[in-house]
């Protein structure tokens, strides 16, 4: 009798549970729209600044987003670029080349960097510039590069996973196939393997993109600043929408200023849902051309 | 070509391992002065020079244990949902939208739940500013939740099909079939969800920062303010360099990332345990 | 002894996806009676079995037409209709799979599950059903003293015959065996098929068999499944 009202208490809990956290996020992005909806537009982004005007560079943005797009754009752009040929590489390492003692250990310092908090890879960063400040150059101080090389560290993970997974769930027909027609390893990996796995290394590649663009935690620590303009050089400090977020909600000045807060929230959301769902396309893509066909039963 | 990678390989672990290197020789002088280990049980006194990082640290906790404690069961119950209560296309839509809930940046949580939650907690409280652990653990629950239930579910999912069809042969509805056969099965995904969780709301910087109100005190209730291990990070970045608040610094790091090789830790522990079991 | 008709089946259609595999079967099964079905692999067997206890509902893309009546108490009632609960059904029409798949918990957690399920039962009176079931299937001598040893430690063997008690624990009017024996080494299958034999007086038994030497030990009929139809002859 009593095992009964379990299962049946059950039930209700789950769809409870599951319309609870519905609920809410529909509550938190719904709220984030109403509010922020009226802000979207080329304003948004630009002010009283001619768009052409700003992208050619002509004329300073000084009441729009332009600067904190054009800094993460910058940032992303330059992390991805540090960390994609060290996570892909890794990653090619990990499933091809390593194995037993060696496999284990690098494999639970990737787990390790992956579990990191970003404020702590944050501070890495910025014991780098510490570090490169008293011993290489006292000019050097958080800049951007800094930011871009401590991003590359917090999405290097993932990269090696997405790679490391992506060729390792390859088919073992297909990693024989050409290396019974007489091709080298080196070559089977670069004309079979790769070619074969670049949906769902791909997948990863766009994840790290959309976490380069969200992260605070980083950049708050390494180099970013609440009115630097354009970023100039890599050297230098520039502006990110994410962190534009975060200094609206603590320091706004007026209502309009507020209305670039939601604006950008919902500019920043928008970038990462496109990149997430963008993502999951290609690892569907991925997924359906390993898949076996038929029931299986 | 086989360098290239191993070098890429080398070099990405010791990224890893640089990491806290780093901490440990910038916060060498902590640990001349033996001030370390005392450092995680004083309290933050800085007139009388003290230094301690026990409220961060019971901040941190806190917070992230009650983010659990709302996080877990609205997991659990989503999670049974997507693996077998639910019928297939309810499943597959609530699947979707909790991976799509992953993408939601932490900084655009944080901003909805100062003008959103903040005033309501607020009301709620009668009294204070309504940026106190119950806001930021509720935020956060909702910020842990998908990766607790992704997974939970993928853990259930991996109750062989046969297994599953022999319960339902004997006449166990859905229901049935998850509570006695899927749920017993998968403890070990249980746990591992947990302490993937716990990782991901201490790591968690921003909503913390935005709306737990930082004041440095070992709250008393969950309506009281209350500073994180990371927030402390973020709000001293900014001091002198020189000066001892400095230090502490990479102590709160040292701190947090041993919170979290400890989980990572664990989570692979838990994995030979249960694969030497079955 | 006259028998009575178990169940009918009429114009009943099997598609999986674009793929159809039972097209348009008529059938009847007469009680207390074992019904081998032959045929070459692939061609639906295992799924006409599902269809009897609708345990094809749970195999997404699968889709079932027509008629499938079984009498209950004396009178014939279409599975498929609204009124028929899915649990009775299952308790009535029991199933034991190919390879044997003993449930993640203890050998006499595996046998109470059903009882579990249905929440009826003290625990003295679990225990009892437990080992009459046990026994039934001469497993009982083999595991009282492992009973509480988890069921996958048991041998194949061992694990066939426990899932059988499994399906027998609630006393089914009807049994479907999915090659039951084709799994186990010789020994073990001659077990199962006197166990076969023994379960005739209480059920009506349909069985999928590769094997023609089992067949013509068993069955009192038997069944061709080819190209979506089933083709019958009775045997001595």
């Amino acid at each position: 009798m009593s095992r009964r009202w379990i299962e049946r208490g059950f039930t209700v809990f789950a769809f409870a549970a599951a319309g609870i956290l519905m609920a809410v996020t529909m509550v938190l992005t719904g709220y984030l729209v109403m509010k922020g909806w009226n802000s979207l537009g080329l304003e948004l982004v630009f002010g009283t600044t001619r768009p052409m005007d700003a992208l050619c560079l002509r004329r300073p943005v000084l009441d729009g987003l332009f600067p904190a797009v054009a800094g993460t754009f910058a940032l992303v752009a330059l992390s991805v670029s540090i960390a994609l040929p060290l996570g892909i590489g890794t990653g090619i390492f990990m499933s091809e080349f390593a194995s037993g003692a060696l496999k284990r250990m690098f494999s639970l310092f990737y787990d390790i960097l992956a579990g990191s908090p970003s404020i702590v890879v944050g501070l890495f960063g910025f014991s780098i510039s510490i570090f490169l400040h008293r011993y290489v150059s006292g000019q050097l101080y958080p800049c951007l590069l800094i930011s871009a090389l401590s991003l590359a560290f917090l999405v290097l993970p993932y990269l090696i996973r997405s790679t490391q997974t992506a060729l390792e769930n390859l088919p073992p027909e297909v990693r024989l196939t050409a290396l019974a027609l007489g091709a080298s390893p080196v070559q089977n990996l670069f004309y079979v393997l790769i070619p074969r796995s670049l949906p769902g290394i791909l997948s990863g590649v766009v994840l790290s993109i959309g976490r380069c663009a969200e992260d605070t935690a980083v950049i708050m620590l390494t180099g970013v600043a609440a009115s630097a303009g354009l970023p100039r050089s890599v050297f230098g400090n520039y502006e990110a929408l994410p962190f534009h977020i975060y200094t609206v909600s603590s320091q706004y000045m007026d209502s309009a200023e507020l209305a670039t807060g939601y604006g950008a929230s919902i500019l920043l959301f928008g970038v990462t849902s496109s990149l997430f769902l963008f993502s999951f396309i290609i690892k569907n893509i991925a997924t359906a051309r390993t898949a076996v066909s038929g029931p299986g039963l | 070509m086989k360098p290239f990678f191993f070098i890429s390989a080398v070099i990405s672990a010791c990224v890893s391992v640089c990491i806290v290197l780093f901490m440990i020789i910038l916060g060498l002088p902590l640990f001349r002065e033996g001030l370390f280990f005392s450092m995680l049980t004083s309290p933050w006194n800085p007139s009388n020079g003290v230094f301690g990082l026990y409220p961060m640290i019971i901040g941190t906790l806190g917070i992230s244990s009650l983010a659990l404690v709302f996080g877990f069961p609205l997991s659990l119950g989503t999670a049974a949902l997507i693996s077998g209560l639910a019928p297939k296309p309810l499943a597959a839509v609530l699947r979707k939208t909790v991976q799509a809930m992953t993408g939601i940046p932490t900084v655009v949580y944080g901003f909805i739940g100062v003008f959103l939650l903040v005033p309501l907690i607020r009301n709620l409280a009668g009294e204070g500013s309504g940026m106190c652990i119950l806001s930021s653990a509720l935020l956060l629950s909702v910020l842990i939740s998908p990766t607790m239930i992704l997974t939970f579910s993928d853990t259930f999912d991996q109750v062989p099909v046969k297994t599953r069809m022999a319960a339902t042969a004997l006449g166990a509805t859905p229901v049935q079939t998850f509570l006695w056969v899927v749920l017993p099965a998968s403890k070990k995904g249980l746990v591992t969800g947990l302490i993937l969780g716990m990782g991901r709301a201490m790591g968690d910087t921003l909503i913390a920062l935005m709306i737990s109100g930082n004041a440095i005190a070992v709250p008393d209730s969950l309506f009281s303010p209350a500073r994180t291990l990371t927030a402390h990070i973020a709000l001293v970045i900014a001091s002198d360099f020189d000066s001892p608040e400095f230090k502490t610094l990479f102590a709160c790091g040292l701190v947090l990332y041993g919170f979290t090789a400890l989980s990572t830790l664990a989570v692979r522990a838990i994995d030979t345990v249960f694969r030497s079991e079955s | 002894m006259s028998r009575m008709e178990k169940i009918r089946i009429d114009d009943l259609s099997f598609a999986y996806g674009k793929r159809t595999i039972l097209n348009r079967v008529e059938a009847r099964f007469m009680e207390n009676t074992i019904t081998a079905i032959t045929g070459p692999s692939g061609q639906g067997k295992s799924s006409f079995l599902m269809v009897l206890n609708r345990l094809w509902e749970t195999i997404p893309g699968a889709h079932v037409t027509g008629r499938v009546n079984i009498r209950f108490d004396g009178e014939f009632r279409d599975i498929h209709h609204r009124s028929m609960p899915l649990t009775r059904l299952r308790r009535t029409v029991g199933m034991v799979f190919q390879t044997p798949n003993p449930l993640p918990m203890s050998v006499a957690g595996n046998v109470a599950f059903p009882l579990k399920l249905a929440g009826t039962g003290k625990r003295k009176n679990t225990e009892e059903r437990v080992e009459k079931a046990l026994s039934r299937v001469h497993l009982w001598d083999e595991v009282k003293d492992r009973l509480k040893d988890d069921a996958r430690k048991l041998s194949g063997g061992q694990q066939q015959r426990l899932c059988m008690a499994r399906a027998l624990v609630f006393e089914p009017e009807i049994l479907l065996l999915d090659e039951p024996a084709s799994s186990l080494d010789a020994k073990a299958a001659a077990g199962i098929e006197d166990l076969m034999l023994e379960l005739k007086n209480t059920c009506t038994l349909i069985v999928v068999s590769h094997s023609m030497d089992q067949v013509r030990r068993t069955a009192d009929r038997v069944l061709t499944l080819e190209s979506g139809e089933l083709h019958g002859c009775e045997s001595s």
